[in-house]
């Protein structure tokens, strides 16, 4: 099995992005790409489901860090769901949940982007 | 009879390379369980040693990737102690400046989490250089509640 796969799904104009696995320094440079692709595409708006994500080191807070601030200068934002209590832990320790809003399910986080979304 | 053994540890040495990163990161969450810590505190184990590993191989090594990272874990009554010995380039304990976890939010920026996450993640954090070999040393323990 491989280390990490990213599926990504349009929903509106919301970009949900579901990396399954494990993000680290040796595959961080494919969230980063998953990442990347969304914007240049004009797609501001990012759901990152992590229902399927067992682990995020620094290297994969670094990409979203990366991005954080060109989102929101263009009306987007970086969303998360769906946080396994691990990967909760990590984001939770630095802070970074003061960042990012951080919802249960993906649907509550869609609701929140995309007010006239209904599951 | 046999001499009395007060600890247990064991040694692992992979090449300079992050795609053995998952292993060892599975290895140290393993270890945690035998060590008796629970789920929770094994996965933040897990994660200050994939952060150790990173910071050798792309810092200390520069990403060169036919270098030798050795791992030895420790198991005594008190803590897991994980040492990850190299060759490349060392840091010493007084040259270390954590980032402030405030100021990141204030100030997004890439790079700099993964000194801070193994200091929350671990009871302590040790960085040490032996003269002598030539190789350089982080210490990572985990106290044993």
């Amino acid at each position: 099995m491989a280390d990490l796969s990213i599926a990504v799904r349009h929903i509106g104009d919301v970009a949900v992005i579901l990396p399954a696995g494990f993000i680290n320094a040796h595959t961080v440079r494919e969230f980063e790409e998953a990442l990347e692709g969304q914007v240049q595409q004009g797609r501001y708006k990012i759901l990152l489901n992590c229902k399927d994500l067992s682990y995020i080191s620094s290297a994969g807070l670094g990409a979203i860090m990366g991005l954080i601030e060109t989102v929101r200068e263009n009306d987007g934002d970086i969303l998360l769901s769906n946080l396994q209590e691990n990967v909760f832990a990590i984001f939770d320790t630095l802070g970074f949940t003061q960042l990012y809003r951080v919802f249960p399910e993906e649907d509550q986080a869609l609701a929140a982007v995309a007010p006239e979304w209904k599951a | 009879m046999a001499a009395k053994v007060d600890h247990a540890q064991f040694r692992l040495v992979i090449p300079s390379q992050t795609r053995y990163l998952n292993l060892v990161t599975g290895l140290a969450k393993r270890a945690s369980l035998v060590a008796g810590l629970d789920d929770a505190t094994a996965a933040k184990v897990s994660i200050a040693v994939d952060e150790a590993v990173t910071n050798v191989i792309l810092h200390a090594y520069r990403g060169e990737g036919e270098h030798s990272v050795e791992l030895e874990l420790r198991f005594t009554e008190q803590a897991l102690e994980i040492h990850i010995w190299h060759t490349g380039q060392g840091i010493r304990s007084d040259q270390l400046v954590l980032p402030d976890p405030k100021e990141y939010i204030k100030h997004p920026r890439k790079g700099g989490l993964g000194l801070l996450l193994m200091s929350r993640f671990m009871d302590e954090v040790q960085f040490k250089a032996d003269a002598v070999s030539g190789r350089n040393e982080c210490c990572l323990i985990k106290k044993i509640s």
